[in-house]
C-alpha cells in the first residue's frame, strides 16, 4: 500500500499514531522539519511580527501600542512623496535601459556562429563582480572633476564634464547606468537560454510562408519569448522597487534626497537615527510597499493571463 | 482525503499566525533590564568587595583602518593598564561613531562596556535608559570635583547622577588649512584668513593658482548640519532657542544660516573653489584633505590627531605632510557670534554589572583622564604615543581647568611632535573665543535635516535657499514639538 | 497566478530533459547547427553574412569595452600610485607601477581575512539552502504527506513578500531567537540560517522532483527502500542538474549580499568583503583601496571563468521559462 497518494482505505477504522509512524509519517516529518523550522523562524514568524510591529511604537527599550499612528505618520512624512517619486523614476529608467537592450543583445548573440561562449562570458562578467566593488569603482569613475574617468571620455567626443552624482538631476540616471551594467548580463543569459528553446520548425514554417528576417523575429521569436518577457518584466519592477545598495553606497540618498528610495527610507526609520530608532514606522512602510507590490503583481498577472498562451 | 486536508490547512495556517503573534508579543517586550534613571534603589551603592573578581572589560580602541602603529600604541597602553589591575582583562574593538550605525549597535547590544558618544547624544540615551548609572563609582574618583562643570553637565541625568564622563576631544570648531597649497598659491601660510571674506578670496586664489579646491564642506551623515550650525554660530545666528517653559523653538531661518549657505553657494557656483562632493562626511573630508585635495575646511580643532592616526598624514606622505598642516581660528563675525564646542563622553553599557562598572571607571580614569592630572601617567602616555609615532600634544579644550591643561602640556613638552608652531592661529585665541554649545534638543535629527539644504546648495545652481530653510524650519519645529 | 507560473515551469522544465534527444536528432538531420532566426538559406546571402558579421563585430567590441572595460580599469588602478589615479587616471603608468598597493591591501588592510569570511559565509549559506530546499522539495513532491499542500502554499506565499518586510523583524529575531536564548548577532549563523528560507529554491527543487519518473521510486520501494534510502540513493543522484542550478544561485546571492550582513555582523573581524570595504573607504589610501577591490573581484571572476558552463546554464534557468 503506497502512502504518498491518498487512496480509499480498505478498512474504515481511525488511524492511530502507531499507524502514522508505520506509514512513515515520522520520517516524513523529519524530512519536513528543516523546511518548517527554517521557514517558520526566519520567514513566517518575522512576517507575523512585522504585522504586529507596524501597530506598535518601539525602540527596543519602550514598546507601546499605537494603532494606525505609524501608518499615518509614514503617509504624512514629507520624504515619502520624494521616495516614491525617486523609486518610480529609478524603476522607469531601469526598465528603459535594462529591458530592451538585453533582448536585442540576446537575439544578436543567438545568431553568432563562432566563439559563442566568448560573448556570453563577456556579457555575464559584470554580474559576477561583487556589487560593492562595482559601486565603489563606479563612484570613482563618476568623479565630477574634469580628470574624472567618464568626464575625460566625454571630453574625447567633445562633451563637457558632467556632475554625475553631484547633481540632483543626474544622480539617479548615474545610479541606473551602473545598476544596468551590473545586471543586464543576467537578463541576456536568461533570454539567450529561452531563445535556444524556440523550436526551429516554427522558423522553417515561417520561411515557407516567405517571411523576411524581421518578420520572423516579430512573429516567431517574440511570441515564443512571451512568457519569459512577461516574467522578467514584473520581476524587474519588483526588484527595482526595492533598490537599496546603489543609493546607499553611491550617495546616501543625496544630493538633497534626490536618490532617496523607499527602501532607503525604511532603513533610515529603523537604523538611520542615532537614537530612538523607529521600528514601527519602518515595518509600516515595508508592509505598505509589500501590499502595493502584491496588488500590482495580481493585476499584472490577471492582465497578462489574457494574452498568455497557457 | 480532501475533507481532511482542508481543516489541516486551516489549522496549520492558524497556528503559524498564532505562533507569529505569540512570539511577536513576547519578543516585543523590552530587551534591556528594567533599571531606569530614577531608580535610586539601584544596586550601584553596594560596597565594592576587597578582593576584586576577575572581569573582562570590552572597550573601544580606534577608528577602523587606523595605522598599525596607532593600534600598537593603544595595545601598549592596554598592557600598562592590565599590569596595574591584574584582575581586569581588556578586550578592545575598533569603533567609529556614525549616526547611522550607532542605533543598530545600540539595539543589537553589540556596543562594548565602555564606549564613546558625542555630547549631543548623552541626554537622549540617558532618558531612554540606555546608559549605566556610574555616579557612585564616579564620586570615588579623588578629582571628581575638579571637572569643568559645563562639560560634566552634558553627561548627567535629570536626577543629577553622572552617566557619562567627559573623556576626550573637547573641541571648538576651527579652520584647517594646507600650508603647502597656500605657498603654491602665493598666500602667506603664517597669515591665514581671519574673516569669511578672506576665506573666500584665499579659496579662489588657491583654485586659480593650483587647480585644487580651495575650500570644502561636509554635507552628509549629519555632518552637513553640524558644520552649518557651526557656521551659523560664527555669523551670530542660532538654530534653536530654549523657551522659558522648557520647550524649544527652531530658528533655522535666521540670517546667520542663510549667510552661511550663500557663502557656500558663492564659492561653488561663482568662484568654483568648493570641493564639489556632496557626499563628504567627517571621515571622507579628512581623507581628501590628507590627500592634498583641499585647501581649507572647518572641523573640530583636534582633528589633527585623527589625520595622523588614521588618515595617513606623516612627515613624508605623498599628500599632506605633517609640516604642511595649519590650524587657525574659525572666523567670527558679528555680535553674538561664537564657536561651536562639543566633545566626546565615555559611557558605560547599561548591561554592565557592578564589577564591570568598577573596571570601566578604572579604565576611563587610566586611559582618558589620568594623563591630564598626574605627571607620571601623562609622561607614560606621551612616551608610548611618541615611541609609536603617534601625535602628542594636539590642542584640545580642557576637561578640568585651563591651568591644569597647561600644566599637563608642560609635563609632556619633550614628547610633543605636532606642529604647534603652525597652529598658533588657533592656540593663541582658543581660551578667549566665545563658546556656544551644540543645540540641546533633537540635535542629531536636526543636523540630518540640515544636510539637505547644504547638499542642495552644493549641487543645484538655482537652489532656493529661503525655500530650503523654510522647509527645514517646519520639519525641525515639528520634531521639537513632538520630542 | 501561482498556478499559471508553476504550470508553465512544470511543463517546460520537462522539455529540456525529455525533448533534448529528439531535438538534437532533428537538428542534426537538418544539418543546421543551432539555427535561430536565420536559416541556412539566409546565411548564404552575402548581404546577410556581411551585415550580421559587422553587427557581431560591433557587438563584440561593445561587450569588450562595456563588460570588460571597467574591470580592466580596476586592475590598472590597483597597481597605480594614488596621486596618479587622482590626477591622470587614464594615462598608462606615468610614474611607474605601485606593486606596493597589492602588498598593503593583502597585509595591512587584511583583505585575506575578509575574503575568508566571505567564503565561509557563502559556504554556510549554500549548505543551508541546499539542505532546506532538497529536503523540503522531497517532502512536497515525493513524500506528499497530508499537510504538503498547506506547506506548499505557505512557502509560495513568501515568494510574494518583498524582502524589505522581513528586514526589521528578522533583525529582532536574530537578537532574540526563540528557544536559543542567546543573540545570534555577530555570528555567522545569523546569515546562514535565514538564507535557507528561500521559497524560490524549494519550488525549483519540488518542480524538478515532480518530473522525475515515478516508476523508479516504485521500483526502489518494492526493493524495500525507506524514505531515507530513497532520498539519498535514488532522488539525489538524479538531481545533479537542479542541485547545480540552486548552488550557483546560492553562491552568487551570498556573494552579493550586502544589507543583511551589514546589519548582523558589526564586528569587523567577521565582516565579509561586501560590508568591510565601504567602511574602509575613508581611511585607506585610494591606490590600496583599488587594490583591495581588485583582489576581491579576482576570485569570483576566476571562479566564474572556470565553472562557466554551470554558471551560464544555471543563470539561464535551463530555459525553464517560456511563452
Amino acid at each position: 500500500m503506497t502512502t504518498d497518494q491518498g487512496l480509499v482505505p480498505t478498512r474504515r477504522r481511525r488511524r492511530t499514531p502507531v499507524d502514522w509512524i508505520r506509514e512513515g509519517g515520522l520520517s516524513t516529518l523529519l524530512f519536513a522539519l528543516p523546511l518548517i523550522v527554517i521557514f517558520g523562524v526566519f520567514s513566517w514568524l518575522p512576517i507575523g511580527r512585522a504585522l504586529i510591529m507596524s501597530f506598535q511604537e518601539t525602540n527596543l527599550v519602550v514598546t507601546s501600542w499605537v494603532g494606525l499612528d505609524n501608518f499615518r505618520s509614514v503617509l504624512a512624512d514629507p520624504n515619502l512623496p520624494t521616495a516614491l517619486r525617486n523609486t518610480g523614476y529609478f524603476a522607469l529608467l531601469a526598465l528603459l535601459f535594462g529591458y530592451p537592450i538585453p533582448l536585442v543583445g540576446a537575439v544578436l548573440m543567438s545568431e553568432v556562429r563562432r566563439m559563442k561562449g566568448v560573448y556570453s562570458v563577456l556579457a555575464y562578467l559584470p554580474v559576477v563582480v561583487p556589487p560593492v566593488v562595482a559601486v565603489l569603482l563606479w563612484k570613482f569613475l563618476y568623479d565630477p572633476r574634469p580628470e574624472g574617468v567618464f568626464n575625460q571620455i566625454l571630453g574625447w567626443v567633445g562633451l563637457g564634464p558632467m556632475p554625475w552624482l553631484q547633481s540632483a538631476t543626474w544622480a539617479m540616471p548615474s545610479l541606473v547606468i551602473e545598476a544596468t551594467w551590473a545586471a543586464a548580463g543576467g537578463t541576456v543569459i536568461i533570454y539567450l537560454a529561452a531563445l535556444l528553446g524556440v523550436p526551429p520548425e516554427l522558423y522553417d514554417a515561417a520561411e515557407v510562408d516567405g517571411a523576411s528576417i524581421w518578420r520572423k523575429v516579430w512573429h516567431v521569436t517574440l511570441p515564443q519569448l512571451r512568457g519569459v518577457l512577461l516574467i522578467t518584466f514584473i520581476l524587474q519592477i519588483i526588484g527595482t522597487a526595492q533598490v537599496f545598495l546603489e543609493p546607499y553606497l553611491f550617495t546616501g540618498g543625496g544630493p538633497a534626497n534626490a536618490t532617496l528610495t523607499i527602501l532607503l527610507l525604511i532603513y533610515r526609520y529603523a537604523f538611520g537615527q542615532s537614537l530612538g530608532a523607529d521600528y514601527g514606522e519602518a515595518t509600516a512602510l515595508s508592509l505598505l510597499l509589500a501590499i502595493f507590490l502584491a496588488v500590482m503583481s495580481l493585476v499584472y498577472f490577471r492582465l497578462t493571463r489574457a494574452w498568455s498562451s497557457s | 482525503m480532501r475533507s481532511l486536508t482542508k481543516p489541516t490547512t486551516a489549522v496549520l495556517a492558524a497556528s503559524a499566525v498564532a505562533i507569529g503573534l505569540l512570539s511577536a508579543c513576547s519578543g516585543a517586550s523590552p530587551e534591556a533590564p528594567e533599571t531606569s534613571p530614577d531608580d535610586t534603589t539601584s544596586t550601584t551603592d553596594e560596597a565594592t568587595s576587597d578582593t576584586p573578581q576577575d572581569v573582562t572589560l570590552r572597550v573601544v580602541s580606534l577608528l577602523p583602518g587606523s595605522d598599525q602603529a596607532a593600534f600598537d600604541a593603544f595595545d601598549e597602553r592596554v598592557t600598562q593598564f592590565e599590569a596595574l589591575y591584574p584582575h581586569i582583562d581588556v578586550e578592545a574593538e575598533e569603533y567609529e561613531w556614525k549616526a547611522t550605525t550607532f542605533a543598530a549597535q545600540l539595539a543589537g547590544g553589540t556596543l562594548p562596556d565602555v564606549y564613546e558618544i558625542p555630547f549631543t547624544d548623552a541626554k537622549t540615551l540617558i532618558e531612554n535608559g540606555q546608559l549605566a548609572d556610574v555616579d557612585a563609582q564616579f564620586h570615588d574618583l579623588p578629582y571628581s570635583g575638579d571637572f569643568n562643570e559645563a562639560l560634566l553637565e552634558a553627561g548627567k541625568g535629570p536626577d543629577g547622577h553622572v552617566y557619562a564622563i567627559p573623556a576626550k576631544s573637547i573641541y571648538g570648531v576651527a579652520l584647517h588649512y594646507n600650508r603647502a597649497l597656500f605657498d603654491a598659491a602665493g598666500l602667506d601660510p603664517d597669515d591665514p584668513p581671519t574673516t569669511w571674506a578672506e576665506v573666500r578670496s584665499a579659496a579662489k586664489q588657491i583654485k586659480d593658482a593650483t587647480g585644487v579646491a580651495g575650500y570644502a564642506q561636509m554635507a552628509a551623515d549629519n555632518t552637513g548640519g553640524w558644520q552649518l550650525t557651526s557656521a551659523t554660530y560664527t555669523r551670530g545666528g542660532r538654530t534653536q532657542v530654549a523657551e522659558a517653559d522648557g520647550t524649544y523653538t527652531a530658528t533655522l531661518t535666521n540670517p546667520g544660516t542663510k549667510a552661511a549657505l550663500e557663502f557656500l553657494k558663492a564659492l561653488r557656483w561663482e568662484d568654483d573653489s568648493l570641493y564639489a562632493d556632496a557626499t563628504l562626511n567627517w571621515g571622507t573630508v579628512n581623507e581628501k584633505f590628507a590627500a592634498g585635495q583641499i585647501g581649507m575646511y572647518t572641523s573640530g580643532s583636534d582633528v589633527y590627531t585623527a589625520l595622523a592616526e588614521s588618515f595617513g598624514v606623516t612627515p613624508d606622505s605623498s599628500g599632506l605632510k605633517v609640516a604642511d598642516y595649519g590650524l587657525t581660528a574659525i572666523p567670527n563675525e558679528g555680535t553674538d557670534s561664537g564657536v561651536l564646542v562639543g566633545g566626546t563622553l565615555a559611557a558605560v553599557n547599561i548591561r554592565a554589572d557592578d564589577a564591570v562598572k568598577d573596571a570601566a571607571i578604572k579604565w576611563i580614569d587610566f586611559f582618558y583622564l589620568q594623563p591630564h592630572l598626574d605627571e607620571g601617567p601623562a609622561v607614560e602616555n606621551a612616551q608610548v604615543r611618541f615611541d609609536n609615532g603617534q601625535p602628542v600634544g594636539t590642542p584640545v579644550l580642557p576637561i578640568f581647568s585651563r591651568e591644569q591643561y597647561e600644566t599637563s602640556l608642560g609635563w609632556i613638552e619633550q614628547f610633543i611632535n605636532v606642529p604647534l608652531e603652525n597652529m598658533t592661529g588657533y592656540t593663541d585665541v582658543m581660551f578667549d573665543q566665545p563658546v556656544v554649545g551644540e543645540p540641546s534638543a533633537s540635535t542629531q535629527e536636526i543636523y540630518a535635516l540640515l544636510d539637505v539644504p547644504v547638499q542642495a546648495v552644493m549641487t543645484d545652481q538655482n537652489a532656493d535657499i529661503d525655500a530650503l530653510l523654510e522647509q527645514a524650519q517646519t520639519q525641525a519645529q515639528s520634531l521639537l514639538d513632538e520630542g | 497566478m501561482t498556478t499559471t507560473q508553476t504550470s508553465t515551469m512544470q511543463t517546460t522544465t520537462a522539455a529540456p530533459a525529455g525533448a533534448a534527444r529528439p531535438l538534437a536528432r532533428r537538428r542534426a538531420a537538418a544539418m543546421d547547427t543551432l539555427r535561430g532566426v536565420l536559416s541556412i538559406a539566409d546565411w548564404r546571402r552575402r548581404s546577410v553574412r556581411t551585415g550580421m558579421g559587422f553587427v557581431h563585430v560591433l557587438l563584440l567590441l561593445v561587450l569588450v569595452v562595456i563588460g570588460l572595460g571597467p574591470i580592466l580599469l580596476l586592475g590598472k588602478f590597483a597597481i597605480t600610485p594614488t596621486q596618479d589615479i587622482l590626477r591622470a587616471p587614464l594615462e598608462v603608468f606615468p610614474n611607474g607601477i605601485a606593486w606596493d598597493n597589492l602588498h598593503k591591501a593583502w597585509f595591512d588592510v587584511q583583505i585575506s581575512r575578509y575574503f575568508l569570511n566571505t567564503v565561509l559565509i557563502a559556504a554556510g549559506a549554500w549548505a543551508s539552502q541546499i539542505f532546506v530546499a532538497a529536503t523540503g522539495g522531497y517532502v512536497l513532491s515525493v513524500l506528499r504527506p497530508r499537510y504538503a499542500k498547506a506547506l506548499q502554499w505557505m512557502v509560495l506565499a513568501t515568494l510574494f513578500v518583498p524582502g524589505v518586510v522581513l528586514l526589521v523583524p528578522l533583525y529582532l529575531t536574530i537578537l532574540n531567537p526563540p528557544i536559543l536564548g542567546t543573540s545570534l548577532l555577530n555570528t555567522f549563523w545569523a546569515v546562514w540560517l535565514p538564507a535557507g528560507a528561500s521559497a524560490f529554491n524549494v519550488v525549483l527543487m519540488a518542480r524538478f522532483f515532480d518530473n522525475l519518473p515515478r516508476e523508479i521510486f516504485e521500483a526502489a520501494r518494492v526493493d524495500g527502500a525507506g524514505p531515507f534510502r530513497l532520498f539519498w540513493s535514488v532522488v539525489l543522484p538524479m538531481s545533479k542538474p537542479i542541485l547545480g542550478v540552486v548552488s550557483v544561485f546560492a553562491v552568487i546571492a551570498s556573494w552579493k549580499d550586502f544589507l543583511w550582513p551589514l546589519l548582523v555582523l558589526t564586528k569587523p573581524d567577521l565582516q565579509p568583503l561586501s560590508v568591510r570595504l565601504p567602511s574602509l573607504q575613508a581611511t585607506t589610501d585610494l591606490g590600496v583601496l583599488m587594490a583591495a577591490l581588485a583582489i576581491s573581484t579576482l576570485i569570483p571572476i576566476l571562479f566564474f571563468l572556470v565553472f562557466q558552463r554551470m554558471f551560464l546554464r544555471g543563470a539561464g534557468l535551463g530555459g525553464a521559462i517560456k511563452g
